[in-house]
């Protein structure tokens, strides 16, 4: 059962998930910054900008693009009853996932290189 | 049941706002400041916008964090209570977010 690819999408679909609420918080207070004034906000955004949170944003970009893809996948297996596809599902939400990640991280990274 | 179909049309209706969201405000990658947020949220249908997604993405994480809580035994019997703590979180969360986004 563990080594199943449900289970695995399960395992991942959780972390993934549990990781961007944790995101989600953050950003909130980040944003929220505004409330204290353009002064506050700006720092907390600079403060973010450094290329150690701008690699990070890499990881966020793949745990949002996973979650989604698979989000689609689970909506497709809901509502069309293709179960005996379950396998290659997973399998193609990882391809779409791998390449969504590389097309939107490549830009991340060039910009974090740059300083 | 309720709680499983608020996550489900939250999620669809998040395939749209964060694409939106993803495009317009992180790409091309860039040093996001006071003037540039402005600047978009000067035009009140990207306020609406901005509230729209607020309310899905907490109604999302907020519902989706409840099932994984309650998917633990030990949690399981205390439901109503996280139910409750997660419609009050999600309330304040909402008036922060608000807020915020009024602020620009």
């Amino acid at each position: 059962m563990y080594r199943s690819t449900g289970f695995i999408a399960f395992v991942l679909r959780r972390l993934t998930g549990v990781a961007l609420v944790i995101y989600l918080l953050l950003h909130i207070w980040v944003i929220g910054g505004i409330n204290s004034g353009a002064e506050t906000f700006n720092d907390r955004m600079e403060f973010l900008g450094k290329p150690f949170f701008r690699l990070l944003e890499i990881g966020l970009l793949a745990a949002v693009v996973y979650h989604g893809v698979d989000g689609i996948r689970l909506l497709i297996g809901h509502y069309f009853q293709v179960t005996e596809y379950r396998r290659g599902l997973f399998y193609a939400v990882i391809v779409v996932s791998g390449i969504l990640v590389i097309a939107g991280g490549v830009p991340i990274l060039l910009f974090a290189l740059e300083g | 049941m309720r709680i499983f179909l608020m996550q489900r049309w939250s999620a669809v209706a998040l395939l749209v706002f964060l694409t939106l969201h993803m495009v317009v405000v992180h790409y091309p990658p860039g040093h996001i400041d006071v003037d540039r947020v402005l600047e978009r949220l000067d035009d009140p249908l990207w306020k609406a916008i901005d509230i729209a997604f607020l309310v899905a993405v907490l109604t999302h994480a907020l519902s989706g964090a409840y099932m994984v809580i309650t998917d633990v035994q030990r949690f399981n019997v205390y439901k109503r209570v996280f139910a409750w703590v997660g419609a009050f979180t999600g309330m304040l969360l909402f008036i922060y977010g608000t807020q915020t986004i009024l602020a620009f």
